[in-house]
């Protein structure tokens, strides 16, 4: 057998596995829309660890994180750095949406927003900026997962065929068994990413360079601007302290207020558990550091590959391992790609349909489900789409998307915290920031970049929508009694 | 420690954290040597900023669970 058909077979073996594991979780959750969309409300702990956890080990991380360090040095620091200041305000919020969850029947982020603040411009335009935030997420996924499978096959498997089985695999499982097999296959997929991040990021260094230690004082005494933050920016000019530290804020702003990670609040099965995921995230942001070091192996590597994406098939492509250690390592990297790619497309079709479509049409329960798995069949026809063709478009809007997605903070803290907010002041805190935003990234898209200080547009953003929401909040006639103490007096009825 | 007392040293800790990490905070961690555990010193610090996070965190959690099940 030829080398790549070896490799090409463990890749077959793992998505087997994948798919018996989505295809089983789903036979106990029931075949409703808490069932579809919740998991019934009852993730215990592992679930939740590993499925919050695996979308920090998104294509993004495994591709990208090596692909930051290997071309922009320490500005990959900042992916490090928000994970904790990001999951915290989790451990009181979480909590307080998942009791409001089990007790008005919530499943979705902007049905909590729009149950204090009811107005359905405001579920329909969250559930569209939602869209545009994922959709080149999922895209990108995609392209990862058939990168990955394109390299390691010498082109055999073609990038088309290899995100179609990839992704046909998510799209089964993910119809069949909703948010159960995103829970269990996630779990599977997270051991199988950390064994590999662990075993390579160690290996490359002390094989090419003798030790992680001596890797760094090589790069150091060779090339010193890649190791001190901010480090370089894509094109190679030093990146600024307001990009990096921006950076930094609008990611831990907007880390917890991804729809898809957010929704996983109403899954857990008690306070406790989701307490315990908050208290452990943190280690996958330590879980990361490995996959940096293969980045920094190829800095003094002397070959390249062609795009700094790359730079992890490319490493162990060329680093003589037997075929069957390089179809774990690329299974890995599959996993890292499907498990995020999964939860995106499922939470995608259930904000469609109960959030842009449910303030609309009565539906009945079954129907409300069928047509998410409608539109989980339509979201990812569109992302592959995109996927085969040139995205790289796609990447630009990627790294906007946490622009829009932070400025979903501000409501869900006045949804819970601030009796004063009033409707009016929410939606015009939101159209405001979200406006801001994109009129930013479209003038830099354009080549007028009236950014001050390198900020993130996400935070001009916030700078305009938090002020927009208190003033005309102040302004606007104060919700009913009950409307607010049913929010954010909660904790306290309830006890 | 009251839970008051926990919930203010983890806001403290967490404003500290995001201080640390962005400018100007970075600039006292900000160099390479010493070469700690064979990482850099400013990543060593990051990753040591994130350990003691999690204490912080855990401290948190058994405060609000012990008072949790005291109301009960």
């Amino acid at each position: 057998m030829e080398r790549w058909q070896i490799i090409g077979l463990i890749i077959a073996v793992y998505l087997g596995v994948t798919l018996s594991i989505g295809l089983l979780s789903g036979r106990r959750a029931s075949k409703s829309v808490q069932g579809y969309v919740a998991g019934d409300r009852d993730f215990g702990l592992l679930v939740m660890y590993f499925v919050l956890g695996a979308s920090v080990f998104s294509a993004f991380a495994f591709l990208g994180g090596p692909g930051w360090a290997y071309s922009r040095g320490a500005a990959a620091f900042y992916i490090l750095c928000y994970g904790v200041l990001g999951m915290t305000p989790y451990f009181f919020i979480g909590p307080k949406a998942a009791e409001l969850g089990r007790r008005n029947g919530y499943v979705t982020q902007a049905q909590l927003i729009c149950g204090r603040f009811p107005s359905r411009l405001l579920s329909v335009l969250i559930a569209t900026l939602t869209l545009i935030a994922f959709l080149p997420y999922i895209t990108l996924q995609m392209r990862g997962a058939g990168i990955v499978i394109e390299a390691v096959t010498d082109g055999n498997v073609p990038l088309w065929a290899g995100a179609a089985v990839a992704y046909g695999v998510v799209m089964i499982y993910v119809l069949f068994s909703g948010v159960s097999a995103v829970g269990w296959t996630n779990t599977f997929q997270g051991f199988f990413m950390l064994a590999i991040a662990w075993s390579l990021g160690l290996y490359l260094p002390i094989e090419l360079y003798g030790g992680v230690g001596q890797m760094f004082e090589q790069i150091q005494a060779e090339r010193p601007e890649l190791l001190t933050v901010p480090g370089l920016t894509a094109s190679g000019d030093p990146w600024s302290w307001g990009g990096y530290s921006s950076a930094i804020i609008v990611s831990a702003v907007g880390l917890m207020m991804w729809p898809h990670l957010f929704m996983k609040a109403f899954t857990a099965r008690s306070d406790r558990t989701l307490r315990r995921t908050v208290v452990l995230f943190p280690t996958f942001q330590l879980f990361l550091i490995p996959v940096f070091l293969i980045g920094f192996a190829g800095v003094l590597y002397p070959a390249s590959p062609e795009s700094s994406d790359f730079i992890l098939p490319f490493m162990i492509l060329n680093s003589d391992l037997p075929a069957i250690v390089v179809g774990l390592f690329c299974a890995g990297a599959l996993s890292a790609s499907m498990s995020t790619g999964d939860s995106l497309m499922h939470a995608a079709a259930s904000v469609t349909v109960e959030d842009g479509l449910g303030p609309f049409i009565k539906l009945s329960d079954q129907q409300q489900r069928r047509l998410i798995q409608g539109f989980v069949l339509i979201t990812g026809l569109v992302a592959y789409y995109f996927a085969i063709n040139d995205s790289s478009s796609l990447v630009v809007l990627l790294l906007t998307s946490y622009g829009l997605i932070c400025q979903l903070a501000p409501p869900i803290v006045a949804a819970l915290y601030w009796r004063r907010a009033t409707t009016p002041g929410v939606a015009a805190g939101f159209a405001a920031g979200s406006g801001v935003a994109i009129f930013f990234f479209l003038t830099g898209y354009f080549g007028a970049d009236l950014r001050p200080f390198d900020l993130h547009e996400g935070v001009l953003g916030l700078i305009v929508h938090v002020p927009t929401m208190i003033i005309v909040s102040l302004l606007t006639k104060p919700q009913p009694e009950a409307c607010q103490a049913a929010f954010v007096e909660l904790r306290e009825n309830t006890k | 420690m009251g839970i008051r007392t926990v919930r203010w040293l983890t806001a403290v800790y967490m404003i500290a954290f995001l201080i640390a990490v962005t400018w100007p905070g970075f600039l006292l961690f900000n160099r390479v040597t010493p070469i700690i555990f064979g990482l850099p010193f400013n990543l060593f610090c990051i990753a040591l900023f994130i350990v003691f996070g999690m204490v912080v965190l855990s401290l948190l959690y058994h405060s609000e669970q012990s008072h949790d099940d005291e109301k009960r």
